[in-house]
């Protein structure tokens, strides 16, 4: 292997086989002018990469204000996929959690009991069983 | 001629005189005001199936006491508005209410009654009548006026539920201490309500509403008796199945000698609880708001603000 430039760039970009990487590090190791650009490339590469974002003027590249409008729609998706999470959790807590206002069948027991002990019929007539016990056959 | 008209006018009077009979309320005051110690069996054939207990009934002063001897530290005390359930001698649950003095319009007719023996006393036998057809038939004590043996009857002459004493001691009995009224865990007073004033024959004789904002009116034919809750929240029925009255389901449970209607409307809850005959279920319920389901939306709603 002369020179590796080529293939260091495409190592860079990940494009190279198993083989191809274990091959391209063994010329590396014996070849100061190879092993000298890759350390040049890998530092360009990391310096781009740490610069910040910004947002270009609208109307400056027409095609990258083309780019703007899908992202926009993503963010309005998610954020409604959100709410509809977050509205679906209520509503099932909400089904599913006990009212504060329940009543007892045996709390209705009670009152009517109470209203009948003034029923002109109240006495054996009226008898509230507090629980049934079954006849032998 | 005037000899023909005066003996039909006397044999048309005649058999209406008698079929006055006996006052119906005044059997049942004399049984309330009679005081024995019995065991009761109480038979009931019900759409659902047959229901049975036998319960120890002790009544004195106006105040009846009833156990089942399966479970002697279970004791159910009620009497001049008050009921509670003691258990090992503690009130667990007790409610006092204050009545009106209004009294249904009679509905009922006894006959005269007819002499006969229970459980080797004398007793007397009648018939209530309304509306043409047998409801209730009634043996008295002869000599204490307790009510021995009631059976009630559904509109075809079908046994509904048969309550008749096993045993008997009229000797008034003592109790400890009044477990009626005491620790009183709800209180309720007499409110106005849009329950209607009558249903099916039946009175509405009071409206409550208690602590916790649910409303409950008695309703009453001068025998028959129940209750209807409106409720803010949809009560739950352990047992029982669906009943269909006039296409809607109602969730029905009986005990015996009660039954207890459950349903939900577009504002709650609302339930039935009282010891009408299953005949009697259906316009009763007509005259009711109908079941009604509430909705994802509005069930939401009233779960989480009430």
């Amino acid at each position: 292997m002369n020179h590796a430039g080529e293939l260091i760039s495409a190592y860079l970009d990940g494009e190279l086989s198993r083989s191809e990487v274990e091959g391209l590090f063994g010329h590396l190791g014996s070849c100061g002018k190879c092993s000298a650009e890759m350390e040049a490339l890998q530092s360009v590469r990391s310096a781009v990469r740490s610069l910040p974002q910004l947002d270009l003027p609208p109307g400056l590249i027409p095609e990258a204000d083309a780019e703007v409008i899908p992202l926009h729609r993503n963010r309005g998706f998610l954020v409604g996929a959100a709410a509809a999470v977050v509205a679906l959790v209520i509503a099932v807590a909400a089904i599913f959690t006990p009212s504060a206002a329940t009543i007892s069948v045996e709390e209705l027991n009670s009152r009517y009991g109470a209203r009948a002990s003034l029923d002109p019929a109240f006495g054996p007539a009226k008898v509230v069983v507090p629980y049934v016990v079954n006849l032998p056959e | 001629m005037r000899r023909t008209l005066a003996l039909v006018v006397v044999v048309v009077m005649v058999p209406s005189a008698t079929a006055l009979g006996t006052d119906l309320d005044e059997l049942l005051d004399e049984s309330r005001e009679a005081s024995y110690t019995a065991e009761q069996v109480i038979s009931c054939s019900t759409p659902e199936g047959v229901r049975d207990a036998v319960v120890e009934l002790t009544q004195s002063g106006g105040e009846l006491h009833v156990a089942a001897p399966a479970d002697p530290d279970v004791e159910i005390a009620s009497g001049f508005g008050g009921w509670s359930l003691v258990r090992e001698g503690s009130v667990v649950s007790s409610t006092n209410v204050q009545g009106t003095d209004e009294t249904p319009e009679p509905r009922y007719t006894v006959d005269d009654g007819a002499e006969t023996e229970y459980l080797g006393r004398p007793a007397t036998s009648y018939r209530m009548t309304g509306e043409g057809v047998v409801r209730a038939e009634l043996v008295v004590d002869a000599e204490i006026g307790a009510l021995l043996k009631v059976v009630t009857f559904v509109e075809n002459g079908d046994l509904y539920c048969e309550r008749r004493f096993i045993a008997f001691d009229p000797e008034p009995p003592t109790f400890s201490q009044s477990s009626t009224g005491s620790d009183v865990e709800f209180s309720v007073s007499v409110v106005d309500s849009d329950l209607p004033a009558s249903l099916a024959g039946f009175e509405r004789l009071d409206v409550y509403e208690d602590d916790e904002g649910f409303v409950f009116a008695y309703y009453s034919d001068g025998f028959f008796s129940f209750a209807v809750f409106e409720t803010p929240a949809v009560v739950v029925l352990g047992e029982g199945s669906v009943a269909t009255f006039a296409g809607r389901p109602y969730a029905r449970s009986f005990s015996p000698g009660q039954v207890t209607l459950v349903w939900e409307t577009l504002e709650g809850g609302m339930a039935l609880v009282g010891d009408l005959p299953p005949d009697m279920h259906q316009e009763v319920l007509e005259g009711l708001p109908p079941p009604q389901d509430p909705g994802l939306f509005r069930r939401l709603w009233r779960n989480l603000f009430g």
